[in-house]
């Protein structure tokens, strides 16, 4: 036999250090290119991704500023997209055309539906009534549950859509026989200047307009935004900022400020909070999160704890458990919120609406449908206390 | 024999069996960590060949470095690599999941093929080094071993693996289990070898002891590698079919088929939308056919206190979790049978007043059987006069994709080739209803004439599916989209599309990348390489397609499909053995277009059978088939390896072109030809692809 054949001592440490080394340092340190998007999720521009020319229905934007060399920072969220010429959004619905700052999301909704109020979900406002429910496409957020991810996630002129101009819109609302007009699905935000002046003339015609947001939206479209606004349902996704970048890819803060604007403004709004198991339900978390409205909102806004259920790209999880919910339900009706509802739970106790001061129940819901309304002029029918709402 | 030849022998048959168990098992791991689409499979298939062909490729590099001598004590440390490894690659793969992508999530093409192939790597580039290493070493006491012999000893030891996991470890033993018996089985060769070959005692000894502490330490933390962040790990079992597992969380028990939760023990509104959507249209309930389960569910189809409920579960484990976590309650009337829905169907005389579907998304070869014409022929034949057939796809919320409309309308053009009046209901699912009868889509209002109270329906269901809903899914339906069949699975095609949608992702970078990879290797073949890379592209592609065909026809046998795999493997062997008695030249250009002729022929033979014959052809006849191709493919090698010499360089690359022409086979028949060409067209790509090789043989003849 070769006597290189033998094994010796250095060959053996060197080899056994070469075959551990090389499997316990090159795979995590090759992968380390990968784990950097798990850690926050936000959005990014698209590079030189705008259309060659603007299309009907283009419209200039409602806030943004002019930089230098052409560039243009968009003013109506907190992710303030700064657009070299030809770029376009996170949101994917806002672009630079030489110089000038356009979206592309102007009178042509994807999705048109006549939804119940129920549904949004809006407790507190005109229960039993039907509204009218329109989205375009784009978010700010980048949610790895998205419910709507086929439009969110899509750009303007990759989808079907409709050609419908505001007052087409207001048109629909009143031929359909609805109240309100619900800016919904997508993200509302990033359809703002449609929004706005749909809402303008909704208003004019005597219809409500209802925001249904994730409230990523920046102070100075919000203040014009709330003097036609008469409802609005916040997604308050997470009491944490660090779960707002890993499952949302945004940040907590800006959420927390429309809040308050919305309640010095008096807008009516209720807060939805999904629950996501292994993110969300920590109970610390929902201690906080109630401290926090109580302080900050009071206790009269309608919080709606919804249950999760496995959707896009957040798959592998199980549903949230009833249980879980109950207890944040109790959790926050003990620290003094009036008004604390369970989601996603079908003819749960935590659908109906009892009266925070005599404890009655006063609104019964058997889905979509109301079975019992004791609230008259917007008071408990039984102990006259004032139910805040819109009723 | 020498002792030292013997000991070599020994290892390289313990190397195959661990490898084929290891290779099968990560299969698995990667879809319950992943995904269970074809995708994933294949990539997994295609990461294992390819890292082992470039093992393979190394080892030719040594070859062709003069200064470096074979070692023994390379071969030890490989095999002890070998050994331990795999329980590290589950670890790595179930730590880092977490670690680099969000939990919970899944994962789009390019993070699962990145991910695969770098936790793959260290074990898959170290088998592929082995096999050719191991013949170097061989050759270091006798310069004329025969190359061929360590393919044949590779194979004996991939057959017996093959047959070892499928027959019986996957009935007696979890994944570190296996890992644990196959383990200690390399370890104790390896100690052989080392004995043989008079290496240092000391060093075997420790490092012997060291990897079996590794495989131990498998067993140990194997519950506490998968068990959920969120809950408690209930029940955990490796079926058959994938892994079950039931995790429990606070009151509520969740039930994962492959890492996915299907069935919650708290979610009863998908089982009203399931059972009276197609329930309120009947008269009476005599005979039910439910084909796969959903919690829930026997519960609401007592409620028309049926006479029979068949219901069909593949998977033993599965009804078995389902009864007793509560998801499943029994009811008077009750059968539980565990077979394919397919065969069963085909077999049975009995006809239904309704068969209620509930099969996953058609992203597989085997459930997209459940959605083609042939199957709902099938359910329809087998359906009363007023009988209703009933299934469910994933739905939309608010706005319905390209993909996902294309993929409505192919299955309801299918469905309406079997039924007369077809319902689509846009509910918490897309429900299809197919009937000889018109159907009343105001569900309320018919349960409300049978006086069935519902929690769900009743309270949700106009608010649900209004008017305006129905009319824009009906609206957007394309009359004139192609039906889904068999032989052409057109919604698999469209499955991919909305896999890749759904991570804003494209196929085509990979593509051109492949296309790029392959020209230039294909370019750097000797004729003989070409042919053997051609031979593993037919092998391959050959053996996908008669399982396809084969489950298509009779239905998924877990035992046919694998003694179909394990026949595939098994002619390898007396075809090599056989191929090894050719030697001159000459002889070797005429039988290797012989062969490539042959297996052409056979090609043929099986597109008229499968034309003409269809599901009458008998089992046998594929059996025969995957016998007589890996019979002329394994007969090719010893003749393609050696066309020019027999040296250490020649063999490793006839190895790696295998290797390689496997690797591309599998990804071109599973991901590319059968899905956008279906079967007839795949068959006469790989023929095409055969044809070249047959030219370049002919012309350098």
């Amino acid at each position: 036999m070769n006597e290189k054949t033998l094994l010796t001592r250095r060959s053996f440490v060197t080899c056994s250090f070469a075959a551990i080394s090389s499997c316990a340092l090159a795979g995590p340190f090759a992968l380390s290119a990968l784990a950097l998007p798990a850690q926050d999720i936000h959005g990014q521009i698209f590079k030189n991704d705008a259309p060659d020319k603007l299309w009907k229905w283009s419209h200039e934007g409602f806030l943004y500023r002019k930089l230098a060399g052409d560039k243009v920072m968009c003013g109506i969220c907190p992710n303030h997209c700064i657009l070299d010429k030809g770029d376009r959004s996170v949101c994917r619905s806002k672009v630079n055309m030489n110089g000038k700052l356009y979206t592309l999301a102007y009178g042509n909704p994807c999705s048109l539906n006549v939804d119940p109020v129920e549904k949004k979900p809006l407790f507190h406002f005109k229960p039993g009534t039907r509204v009218f429910s329109l989205a375009t496409t784009g978010c700010n957020f980048r949610c790895l549950n998205c419910q709507n991810w086929e439009i969110s996630q899509a750009r303007p002129e990759d989808v079907r859509h409709y050609d419908l101009f505001p007052d087409g819109v207001v048109k629909e609302a009143i031929s359909s026989q609805t109240q309100s007009i619900a800016y919904t699905y997508s993200e509302a935000t990033t359809y703002f200047e449609y929004m706005i002046d749909i809402a303008r003339l909704a208003k004019e015609n005597g219809l409500f307009n209802l925001y249904i947001s994730n409230g990523y939206i920046n102070q100075e479209p919000l203040l014009e935004l709330v003097k036609v606004l008469d409802g609005a349902n916040i997604n308050l996704k997470s009491f944490s900022d660090d779960v707002y970048r890993k499952l949302n890819g945004g940040r907590l803060n800006p959420v927390l400020e429309t809040f308050k604007t919305l309640h010095e403004k008096k807008v009516h709004f209720e807060i939805t909070n999904l629950v996501v198991p292994g993110y969300n339900d920590n109970e610390k978390l929902v201690n906080a999160m109630c401290d926090w409205i109580l302080e900050n909102l009071g206790p009269d806004h309608p919080l709606h704890f919804l249950r999760f259920f496995p959707q896009y790209k957040l798959d592998r999880l199980a549903p949230t458990p009833v249980s879980t919910l109950d207890t944040f339900r109790d959790i926050a009706m003990k620290k003094g919120l009036h008004y604390v509802y369970l989601g996603n739970v079908p003819n749960h106790e935590g659908n109906h609406t009892c009266c925070h001061q005599c404890g009655k129940r006063i609104v019964e819901r058997k889905g979509y449908y109301i079975s019992r309304f004791d609230i008259t002029s917007g008071a408990c029918s039984y102990c006259k206390t004032v139910i805040p709402g819109v009723w | 024999m020498k002792k030292t030849e013997h000991a070599i022998i020994l290892l390289i048959l313990a190397t195959g069996v661990s490898s084929v168990v290891t290779q099968l098992l990560t299969i698995r791991e990667f879809l319950a960590q992943f995904s269970g689409n074809e995708f994933i499979i294949t990539l997994i298939f295609f990461n294992w060949l390819v890292l082992s062909g470039t093992g393979t490729l190394f080892a030719r590099r040594t070859a062709i470095l003069k200064k470096h001598m074979p070692s023994a004590c390379t071969l030890t440390v490989c095999s002890l690599t070998l050994a331990c490894l795999p329980v590290l690659q589950f670890f790595f793969i179930r730590f880092f999941r977490d670690f680099f992508f969000t939990h919970g999530t899944s994962v789009g093409f390019y993070p699962t093929l990145m991910f695969s192939m770098l936790l793959m790597a260290p074990y898959c580039l170290t088998l592929g080094f082995v096999l050719p290493y191991s013949l170097f070493i061989l050759r270091l006491g006798r310069k004329t071993f025969s190359g061929t012999s360590i393919y044949i000893i590779d194979n004996i030891g991939d057959i017996s693996g093959g047959i070892l996991f499928s027959f019986v470890l996957i009935f007696v033993a979890t994944p570190m289990q296996a890992f644990l018996f196959c383990g200690t089985v390399l370890i104790v060769a390896t100690i052989y070898f080392c004995h043989a070959w008079s290496l240092s005692k000391p060093f075997w000894i420790i490092s012997g002891i060291l990897s079996f502490t590794v495989l131990l330490s498998g067993i140990f933390l194997e519950w506490t590698s998968i068990a959920p962040l969120e809950g408690m790990l209930e029940t955990y079992k490796e079926s058959r079919y994938g892994r079950v597992a039931v995790h429990k969380n606070k009151d509520q028990y969740t039930f994962f088929l492959d890492g996915m939760p299907v069935v919650s023990s708290q979610n009863e509104l998908l089982a009203e939308e399931i059972v009276h959507f197609p329930l309120s249209q009947i008269e009476r309930a005599e005979n039910i056919l439910v084909i796969s389960g959903q919690g829930g569910i026997m519960r609401e189809i007592a409620r028309y206190k049926p006479e029979n409920v068949f219901y069909l579960e593949m998977d033993p484990d599965v009804s078995g979790n389902m009864f007793r976590y509560g998801m499943i309650t029994p009811i008077p009337g009750l059968q539980v049978i565990h077979e394919d829905a397919g065969k069963w169907l085909a077999a049975t005389p009995l006809t239904f007043n309704a068969v209620i579907m509930n099969m996953p998304e058609p992203d597989t070869f085997q459930v997209n059987r459940f959605y083609t014409d042939r199957f709902f022929r099938e359910v329809s034949s087998h359906l009363h006069e007023d009988g209703i057939f009933s299934f469910y796809i994933d739905g939309y919320d608010n706005y319905m994709t390209e993909p996902q409309r294309e993929k409505i309308s192919t299955i309801y053009n299918t469905l309406s080739e079997c039924f007369s009046y077809i319902s689509v209901l846009p509910a918490e699912k897309i429900f299809f209803l197919g009937s000889r009868k018109p159907i009343d889509t105001d569900i309320p209002k018919c349960l409300e004439k049978k006086g069935i109270d519902t929690e769900y329906i009743k309270s949700y269901f106009y608010g649900n599916i209004t008017s305006m809903r129905m009319n824009y899914l009906s609206g957007l339906i394309d009359e004139k989209a192609p039906v889904n069949s068999d032989l052409s699975p057109r919604l698999m095609r469209i499955m991919y599309r909305q896999w890749f949608e759904k991570f804003d992702s494209s196929p085509i970078i990979f593509v051109i990348l492949l296309t790029v990879s392959v020209g230039y290797y294909i370019l750097r073949l000797s004729k003989g390489e070409y042919v053997l890379f051609t031979t593993g592209i037919m092998a391959m592609g050959s053996e996908i397609i008669i399982i396809f065909i084969y489950q298509t026809f009779y239905g998924y046998i877990y035992f046919k499909i694998g003694i179909i795999i394990t026949l595939f493997l098994s002619g390898l062997l007396p075809g090599a053995i056989y191929g090894e008695r050719f030697q001159t030249e000459r002889e070797k250009d005429v039988l290797l277009a012989v062969t490539d002729g042959l297996i052409i022929l056979m090609m043929v033979v099986l597109v008229a059978a499968i034309s003409f014959l269809g599901a009458h052809v008998h089992h046998a006849f594929f059996l025969a088939c995957g016998f007589i191709f890996s019979i002329l493919c394994g007969f090719q090698f010893p003749l393609a390896s050696r066309m020019k010499n027999n040296n250490n360089e020649t063999l490793a690359a006839a190895f790696s072109a295998d290797l390689m022409g496997a690797s591309l086979g599998t990804i071109l028949t599973s991901l590319i030809l059968i899905p956008w060409s279906g079967i007839y067209g795949a068959i006469v790509c790989l023929l095409l692809i055969k044809l070249t090789s047959i030219a370049i043989t002919a012309r350098s003849s």
